[in-house]
């Protein structure tokens, strides 16, 4: 009997309190007071800008912006999340913007990364300022494509990564590669030299899934060629068909062949990127920044190195690549202050004084002298046509699934064929409303 | 009448049919085998500490062009002093110090109240409590955390580590009220109604006997409570803004750039953080086995 | 009325606690409740939604997130995890945990010491062990394997992290190696209060260390079993923070667990509704699983 009350005010109690919180909830969540950030009115001098800059650039940024404050009377707070990347920062920029302190201006990769702000509304739409400060001829257009989502220019691009191979030349040299391959046939017989050589080819790790799909979207570049891969990524196209398998093929047998280090799929990327500046491997597939984290934070001189587009067969070369660039809060206080802040931070000084190696703004490219092979890169590969890499073309549940088919063929546990019917059922169950 | 003597003390037992100086001598041999029985395993456990270690005293161009398995060329203790401006220690150990400092007592001792009122003071709905704090250990803590944002958005309080003592004491009292809790319930009745009788009133009993007949579980509630918030990380990075209010695992991030990390100095900027736990909780633990076998003694 | 009833009266609220109990109570609950069970109840309510965790806007879909959580292939494969997961985790830290209190808590040298070692990892940032144990565990360079190859046992060196049925395991060896510290301290503290004179009388009467152990120490150490186990095993229903670092639940989702699933559906899939409703999924079981302990505790009360 004491047992029967005790229960009964157990259920009361709990209930009760859910009751309660349930109707609160319907308070919070929804339609967050709409204070406008930083401050109040459109003539508010305060701005603030939130980005995820490493620390040994931030000091620079800081500076850049404190010359923009004092030319134009404002005062700018910078906000920084430094490290771990995608992983954390969209997290906080997320929840500031759903508890409605959003920042005024924020970095942000573009791709399916950003796109989320902008569906959202909650990323402003900036052709008026792209008209105003004829951003278009400034910066280059396949990034800015980037940034653009149903045809709204969502994002001003500053940065442009491509993805190419970043080999050893003593790698090849002892292998008996005498210059880098020009298609795709090449480099396989050139794996096998390395192979023979006593090296692994390609330096690869999927931990997180985006590093070994690097070469995947590599291969179906090669196998599908420019104009399908692009149907695939919006899935116009089907993936179930010979190409995609031949894709998954030639991924299967990088592993088999031993041309990927061995448990690639759970290699960490940032240990394994440095494996070619380490003689653990050959090569490795990645973006300019390795010049100046990898080979010369390891004390290595650049002319050691060396950097091509992988070789496909399609013409114009394409490679894998990605924006960064900043966006405007669609409720900023001052949106017409923040498109100049963005304006000047994008001006060729401010690119160079920040810093930025792999600028997409014409006039800012790599110092030839400090970043050899990124100044190389800028005027050869990097003038090319990109494809947008993988992980940002695709929403992260599509590529985490993706990802999962990919790590599957690596392992053997799902034949190419049935990868590329899987791949195909991720794409069409792709919500794209 | 029975009175408690350090085991230490105790006279040589007389197991039947051995003299003295034969379980004196099996005595000591068996505290040596255990000790190099356990010697052996901690090295075996510290092991993968070392490559911290080691990692935190190369340089890191050392680290980057040789990977992290291979043995230093040189050795730097550079990276600690590079640690120390990176990571912003000077300013986020204060901030975690205060924070520390602010919530742990005061959370410890709220939990000991509440487990008090649970485990002695057989408050009404004690069971419906229980779950309800039980609740508390279940939910994961991301959930939770737009809301919170919200709330303390709503008073001022982001960008404040006063900010984060509100859900910092929150999520600690679950664990520390299920421990104490059993532990209190242990405390032999008889002690608490002799006070009674003698006329103290409750907040006497909890403060002059409960609490310290409780001593290692309070340390130890301590310890894990006070580990607890100095790593603490989301609450910390979604409810901090500027470099002047991070606590320590947040500008652990200074160490990681987007492509690769400073793992050198990472690696010394941990070591910088761990270890004043590390000092604290080896003064601290006496008090756990200090001799005080408060449970047991009567009278 | 008579004075019996009064009597009775008055023993009835003084079983109670009454006023007194409560204003022990109260402060750690308001805050408790403010901070914690309020923000949890207003996000589960959307467990019923389809809200993305980002926009303004969104639909109430009753239980159709819980539908599809059944015929989602990924929670099947992290509810199998976390079972294991929570078996395993939680065994053989509470069993080893054990083993390190009693001795140390006997005739050891250099306690201080050894007490500090074990401990240690549970002091560490995740992301640190995540790091380490991912370099121990390269299948080429790392330790581990390098290890099995000086010892002859090359069959065994292989990609621990890579391979799906390995990678749980794996990551299961440094979640023990971490967390050893808690029930090695709570059973530390609960043995001082273990009379050494039932030791000496038991000792005096002929019982074997073995004896001594089964017939002394774990009785007594019963409640602390309770409170151990009880905290295990829900830390191992929640588990997150390690599995992320460690594997981000991959390869591919080998290493799937509720909460991460949760995590990747709320933060990074724009599924906010979906993911709560695997959070409120790991709650309800994570209670269920609680209330055998519960009960024990507040078993007195009923009398």
């Amino acid at each position: 009997m004491i047992d029967n009350t005790f229960s009964r005010r157990r259920f009361l109690s709990l209930g009760g309190g859910a009751a309660l919180a349930a109707g609160l909830a319907a308070c919070t969540g929804t339609g967050s007071d709409d204070t406008a950030t930083g401050g109040s009115g459109t003539g508010t001098k305060t701005l603030r800008l939130f980005t995820y800059e490493d620390n040994s650039t931030i000091d620079l940024l800081k500076a850049q912006i404190k010359q923009f404050d004092t030319q134009n009377g404002t005062t700018t707070t910078v906000d920084s999340l430094p490290g771990s990347g995608a992983a954390v920062y969209p997290d906080k920029l997320r929840t500031e913007l759903l508890g409605g302190s959003g920042p005024d201006v924020w970095r942000i990769w573009g791709g399916q990364i950003g796109a989320p702000y902008v569906k959202a509304k909650q990323a402003m739409d900036l052709s008026k300022y792209y008209q105003k400060f004829g951003w278009d001829s400034k910066i280059n257009q396949a990034a800015v494509s980037g940034m653009t989502f149903d045809g709204i220019k969502s994002g001003v691009p500053y940065i442009g990564a491509g993805i190419g191979v970043w080999y050893s030349k003593a790698a090849f040299a002892k292998a008996g590669i005498a210059a880098p391959p020009t298609s795709y046939a090449e480099l396989e017989e050139a794996n096998a030299k390395l192979v023979k050589s006593g090296i692994t080819p390609a330096g690869l790790g999927g931990k997180y899934g985006w590093d070994i799909m690097r070469l995947f979207e590599y291969l179906l570049e090669t196998s599908a060629g420019p104009d399908l891969h692009d149907k695939l990524l919006v899935g116009a196209e089907t993936w179930d068909r010979p190409e995609v398998v031949t894709a998954f093929t030639n991924f299967k047998k990088w592993q088999d062949q031993k041309w990927l280090p061995d448990g690639a799929v759970g290699l960490d990327p940032a240990d394994v990127e440095l494996w070619y500046v380490q003689g653990k491997a050959a090569y490795t597939l990645t973006g300019q920044w390795t010049e100046a984290q990898g080979i010369q934070a390891g004390g290595k001189k650049s002319a050691d190195f060396g950097v091509f587009a992988a070789p496909t067969a399609g013409q114009p070369l394409r490679h894998s690549g990605f924006v960064e660039g900043y966006m405007i809060n669609a409720k900023a206080g001052n949106p017409d202050m923040a498109a100049a802040l963005i304006d000047f931070l994008v001006k060729p000084e401010s690119q160079k004084a920040v810093k930025v190696t792999s600028s997409v703004v014409t006039g800012a490219e790599p110092d030839k002298a400090t970043l050899p092979l990124s100044y190389e890169w800028s005027q050869g590969p990097g003038r090319q046509p990109f494809y947008t890499i993988q992980d940002q073309a695709l929403p992260k549940k599509q590529a985490d699934q993706y990802f999962a088919i990919q790590s599957d063929v690596l392992q053997g546990k799902t034949s190419p064929a049935d990868a590329a019917k899987k791949m195909q059922d991720v794409i069409k169950a792709w919500d794209k409303s | 009448m029975t009175s408690v003597v350090p085991t230490a003390a105790l006279p040589d037992a007389t197991i039947a049919g051995t003299g003295p100086a034969r379980s004196a001598r099996r005595k000591s041999t068996g505290g040596i085998g255990t000790t190099v029985v356990m010697t052996l395993v901690a090295l075996l456990w510290i092991s993968p500490l070392a490559l911290l270690v080691i990692t935190a005293v190369r340089p890191l161009a050392d680290f980057v062009s040789h990977g992290p398995l291979s043995w230093p060329e040189t050795f730097t203790l550079k990276n600690f002093a590079d640690a120390w401006g990176i990571g912003n220690f000077a300013t986020t150990y204060r901030n975690s110090a205060i924070l520390l400092i602010m919530k742990v007592p005061i959370g410890v001792f709220l939990s000991a109240m509440l487990a008090y009122a649970l485990a002695k003071l057989r408050i009404r709905f004690g069971a419906a409590i229980m779950y309800t704090v039980f609740l508390g250990l279940t939910i994961p803590i991301y959930i939770t955390i737009v809301p919170v944002f919200v709330m303390a958005r709503s008073i001022g309080l982001t960008d404040s580590l006063l900010g984060l003592v509100g859900p910092y004491l929150a999520f600690g009292i679950p664990f520390e009220v299920l421990v104490l809790q059993s532990f209190f319930r242990q405390l032999p009745d008889e002690i608490i109604e002799a006070a009674r009788i003698d006329g103290a009133g409750p907040w006497r009993i909890f403060l002059t006997i409960v609490l310290p007949l409780s001593a290692p579980a309070l340390v130890t509630v301590l310890i894990l409570d006070g580990v607890a918030t100095w790593n603490e990380f989301l609450f910390a990075l979604i409810l901090l803004n500027s470099n002047a209010h991070k606590t320590i695992p947040v500008g652990l991030l200074n160490f990681q750039g987007q492509f690769s990390n400073n793992s050198t100095g990472l690696a010394a900027g941990i070591l910088i953080a761990v270890v004043p736990i590390l000092i604290a909780y080896t003064f601290l633990q006496r008090w756990i086995v200090g001799g005080l076998t408060a449970g047991a003694s009567k009278g | 009325m008579s004075a019996a009833t009064h009597r009775a009266r008055r023993a009835r609220k003084a079983r109670h606690g009454g006023p007194v109990a409560w204003g022990f109570a109260l402060p750690a609950l308001i805050v408790y409740f403010v901070f914690l069970v309020y923000p949890a109840l207003s996000s589960l309510w959307f467990s019923l939604t389809d809200w993305d965790g980002l926009s303004a806007a969104y639909n109430v879909v009753g239980v159709d997130n819980y539908k599809n959580m059944a015929a989602d292939p990924v929670v099947r494969q992290a509810a199998i995890n976390n079972l294991i997961w929570a078996v395993v985790t939680v065994v053989v830290p509470v069993v080893l945990g054990l083993a390190l209190a009693v001795a140390l808590n006997g005739k050891v040298r250099g306690k201080p010491v050894l007490r500090l070692i074990f401990y240690t990892p549970a002091v560490l940032p995740l992301v640190s062990v995540a790091s380490i144990w991912g370099w121990l565990y390269n299948p080429q360079y790392g330790a581990i394997n390098a290890f099995l190859r000086a010892v002859g046992l090359d069959s065994l060196a292989q990609p621990w992290l890579g391979q799906d049925s390995t990678a749980l395991a794996a990551t299961m060896v440094a979640a023990i190696w971490l967390r050893i510290g808690f029930p090695m301290l709570l059973y530390l503290a609960a043995l001082q209060g273990i009379s050494p004179d039932l030791y000496e009388a038991a000792t005096v009467d002929g019982a074997s260390r073995w004896q001594q152990f089964w017939h002394i120490t774990m009785p007594g150490l019963r409640p602390a079993h309770y409170v151990v186990v009880a905290l295990s095993v829900i830390d191992s229903f929640k588990v997150f923070d390690l599995i992320y670092a460690m594997t981000y639940g991959g390869p591919g989702t080998a290493t799937q667990v509720m909460g991460t699933w949760m995590y990747f559906n709320v933060f990074q899939y724009n599924q906010a509704g979906y993911g709560t409703a695997i959070a409120v999924v790991i709650t309800v079981v994570a209670i269920v699983v609680s209330i055998p302990y519960v009960r024990s505790q507040t078993k007195e009360h009923a009398i």
